[in-house]
């Protein structure tokens, strides 16, 4: 095998199957074979299919299938599988490792099919089941460990012991004990109640702050409209609606006809209403609210009438409305008499 | 259509419901294709006679494939442009307009759900879960000849939502039935389905290759979207115009129907706070260790039933009753009724006060006291200053409101510890007083909207507390 060079796809299943197969010249010189040999020796013991008659123990490697995590490994290796595989033939662990192996071995010997030639799928399946690709919870580790009794076969790596601890250096590395899934799952939402909190505080001071802005401007808070007789009985005048924000009526307010201007901005949430000639009535588009043509709400969720504007007849004769001033008719300022020109 | 006549709204409509009808027919094609090579054939029916002796039998694969062909027929039909054979009739549309309203669409789909959930183990069998997918495109393209649906369906601010009505049905049916086949399983002493198959994946590559693939994919799917359905445009914006209807964003429409019957300061302020606030609190409140990693619904009966009442009924059907059949002036429209601005309703509303004083006792609503009126009170005059508003709002809340303040104070004080005691007994056992209360309180801040939308149909209802005065109205 070359030294760097990645193994294809199939050359890894060829050496799956061949190692499957029980190919006997491989499980003579185990070192030359396929890097999936060698990589197979820790599951062996696992699923191992030996062929019926062997004896040797090194043979009960050959059927050892392997995960496909493992072959990806040997794979990445590049070559390295063979490399790999030599310090393993030298260590003197496998064999009794193996030896071990063998009543677990025999006990499948009956399920374990001969030695045939098998197709891609099965032997991808095989590899899957054998043992879990990826990384494992400790349970699962610990159930496979169970499971194997076969020592590991890597070699002992013998640590020196440590030199006591300084005064010190001790006391402070206690370890901190994992906080579970669940703990801090409930840390996050924690914080995300502070954080609520902290935008709630932030909402009122920005709002404390917009209540006192830089710099206002405003048109003048003064108009005129024009005479009163430009205003006929029973009229909805919308013109000054877009320019200032007004409607100027003239109808029966209890029994006394008025000429008043009303601010056009519904009481619920401060859309801007329509006036509806066919049906006499202001007509909110954003949530249903209905206003009477004197202001009174009546339908929808509004739950004032609408406001009114300052209005009086100017020293040249013509209607002068006050933007600066309103009227609510639920705090009875519609008594009021700058609240109207009576007609 | 708006300045369409009438062939061009049918060429308008036949170009698009040729396609229509031929994806459907694939689709119910390739399900029938897939069912049949993946060796699911069923028999349903068998028919009387034998041929060879052999007794045929009409399988799931027949059934699938006439109902292609049905789709095909249709696609022919409507692709030609005789829109008129392949739409609902026009009886059935009257009625369906004529017959819906707040109040139909509201209890009829909860009604439906209601259903769907008792009968959750009829609806999830993949066959008739199937069929109610094909019924709903269906209608959809039956409904689509009519110039009005068409109008409103086809606005490309509205078809997220078509998708969405689509998209949600798929999804519930999926959690659904897997939910069902695992309490069926756990019944049996058998592990969830989810447990059988719980390899682990790594991150990388599978997860993060799999989201790149969605990433790039959803990208597309946008740009596509972007170029087909190009957002409108509208006039520049005006303090004083407001667009009829005037809607807000599609996610906030059930927002926007809330407003209808609360006050802004109820529905745009403080319930949207307690739906972020209750959502953060769930795993507080929730006791119950079950259906970690699975899907179930019999081991979280509670939690799946408060959680569909508020996502699919309280949410979703909100979202859909406001997109699709609120028109001008917040009016509710049948879905082929024409949006007409001056359509009229009558929706007088009262407050419960004026019930009580004006229509029950026969008396004009008392007023508010005030210190002006009582000189017998020795306090000086800024004080009285004041405490006057102080004054003014109580007297209103305890002497003009009082109906409605005891019924809300009966509702949020009283109802909890009634509920410790009955239903919810074993749920203040385990959950202790503080948790239970809050628990309590937030599930009737959440009926507290059906409760109200019932009273505004029923009574014409305004409000409970309504206390203009100071801006405090419930």
């Amino acid at each position: 095998m070359a030294e760097k060079k990645k193994m294809s796809v199939a050359e890894m299943l060829a050496a799956a199957r061949k190692a499957d197969g029980g190919d006997g010249a491989s499980s003579a010189e185990p070192a030359e074979a396929p890097p999936a040999e060698a990589a197979a020796e820790p599951t062996q013991a696992k699923s191992p299919e030996p062929k019926s008659g062997n004896p040797a123990p090194a043979k009960a490697a050959d059927g050892g299938r392997m995960s496909v995590a493992e072959m990806l490994a040997a794979a990445r290796g590049g070559g390295g599988g063979a490399a790999a595989a030599k310090p393993a033939e030298k260590k003197p662990a496998p064999k009794p490792a193996a030896e071990k192996a063998k009543p677990v071995a025999a006990k499948k010997q009956a399920e374990a099919s001969p030695s045939e030639p098998r197709d891609t799928a099965s032997i991808l399946a095989a590899a899957k089941k054998s043992s879990k690709a990826g990384p494992t919870s400790k349970a699962e580790a610990a159930a496979k460990e169970k499971a194997d009794p076969v020592p590991k076969a890597k070699p002992q790596i013998v640590v020196p012991p440590m030199p006591a601890k300084p005064a010190y250096a001790k006391g402070k590395a206690a370890a901190k004990p994992k906080e579970p899934a669940d703990e801090t799952r409930r840390g996050f939402l924690n914080m995300g109640f502070w954080l609520l909190t902290a935008v709630g505080a932030l909402w009122s001071l920005a709002t404390l702050k917009f209540m006192f802005p830089n710099v206002r401007r405003e048109p003048p808070s003064k108009f005129k409209v024009g005479f009163p007789d430009a205003f006929p009985s029973g009229q909805v005048q919308t013109k000054f609606k877009a320019q200032f924000g007004v409607w100027v009526v003239n109808t029966e307010v209890n029994g006394h006809p008025e000429i008043f201007a009303l601010k056009s901005v519904c009481t619920h949430l401060g859309c801007t209403p329509n006036w509806l000639e066919a049906e006499q009535k202001f007509k909110c588009p954003c949530h249903g609210s209905g206003f009477y043509k004197d202001g009174i709400n009546f339908e929808g969720p509004a739950p004032r009438p609408l406001e009114r504007y300052a209005i009086r007849v100017a020293d040249d004769g013509q209607i002068e409305i006050d933007k600066s001033q309103t009227f609510q008719e639920e705090m009875g300022q519609w008594e009021e008499p700058s609240s109207f020109i009576p007609v | 259509m708006h300045g369409l006549s009438e062939l061009q709204f049918q060429d308008l409509v036949s170009s698009f419901l040729g396609p229509y009808y031929i994806a459907l027919a694939l689709m119910n094609g390739l399900a029938a294709l897939y069912l049949w090579r993946s060796g699911q054939t069923k028999a349903w029916f068998n028919l009387p006679g034998s041929i060879g002796g052999k007794r045929v039998a009409i399988t799931n694969v027949v059934v699938w494939l006439l109902v292609a062909m049905v789709f095909a027929v249709l696609a022919a039909i409507a692709g030609s442009g005789n829109t008129s054979i392949a739409s609902l009739p026009e009886w059935l549309r009257e009625a369906i307009n004529n017959s819906t309203g707040p109040v139909v669409y509201s209890v009829g789909s909860s009604a439906v759900l209601i259903i769907l959930y008792l009968f959750r183990g009829f609806f999830v069998r993949p066959a008739i879960a199937w069929a109610i997918w094909n019924l709903m495109w269906l209608f959809l393209g039956l409904s689509m000849t009519d110039p009005d649906f068409y109008d409103i369906v086809a606005k490309p601010d509205n078809v997220p939502i078509v998708m969405l009505v689509f998209l949600l049905a798929f999804f519930t049916w999926l959690a659904t039935y897997r939910a069902v086949i695992n309490d069926e399983r756990i019944a049996n002493g058998e592990p969830p389905l989810e447990k059988l198959d719980d390899e682990k994946i790594l991150v990388w590559p599978d997860l993060v290759y799999t989201e790149l693939i969605c990433m790039i994919a959803l990208t597309a799917f946008l740009i596509f979207w972007a170029i087909a359905l190009p957002a409108p445009l509208e006039e520049a914006a005006s303090s004083v115009k407001t667009p009829n209807p005037s809607k807000a964003p599609w996610y906030f429409l059930g927002l926007q129907e809330m407003l209808v019957y609360y006050d802004p300061w109820m529905a745009g302020v403080v319930l949207p706070s307690m739906i972020v606030a209750g959502l953060m609190a769930i795993p507080y409140l929730d006791f119950n260790k079950k259906g970690n990693g699975y899907y179930t619904i019999k081991e979280r009966q509670f939690s799946y039933i408060v959680f569909q009442f508020g996502f699919l009924e309280m949410w979703i059907t909100l979202i859909v009753l406001g997109t699709l059949l609120r028109g001008p002036n917040w009016n509710f429209f049948g879905p082929y009724e024409h949006w007409d601005a001056h359509k009229v309703e009558a929706l007088n509303n009262v407050n419960l006060s004026e019930y009580v004083w004006q229509r029950g006792l026969n008396m004009s609503l008392p007023g508010a006291l005030s210190f002006s009126d009582m000189p017998w009170i020795p306090l000086p005059a800024w004080l009285t200053a004041f405490l006057n508003p102080f004054l003014q709002f109580f007297s209103l809340l305890f002497g003009r409101e009082l109906p409605g303040t005891l019924l809300v104070l009966g509702y949020f004080i009283a109802l909890p510890p009634v509920m410790a005691l009955t239903v919810f007994r074993g749920f203040y056992q385990r959950m202790g007083f503080i948790r239970f209360m809050i628990m309590a309180n937030l599930l009737l801040f959440m009926a507290s909207l059906p409760i109200k939308m019932v009273l505004r149909w029923v009574f014409q209802l305004k409000y409970l507390i309504a206390i203009p005065e100071f801006f405090f109205n419930f």
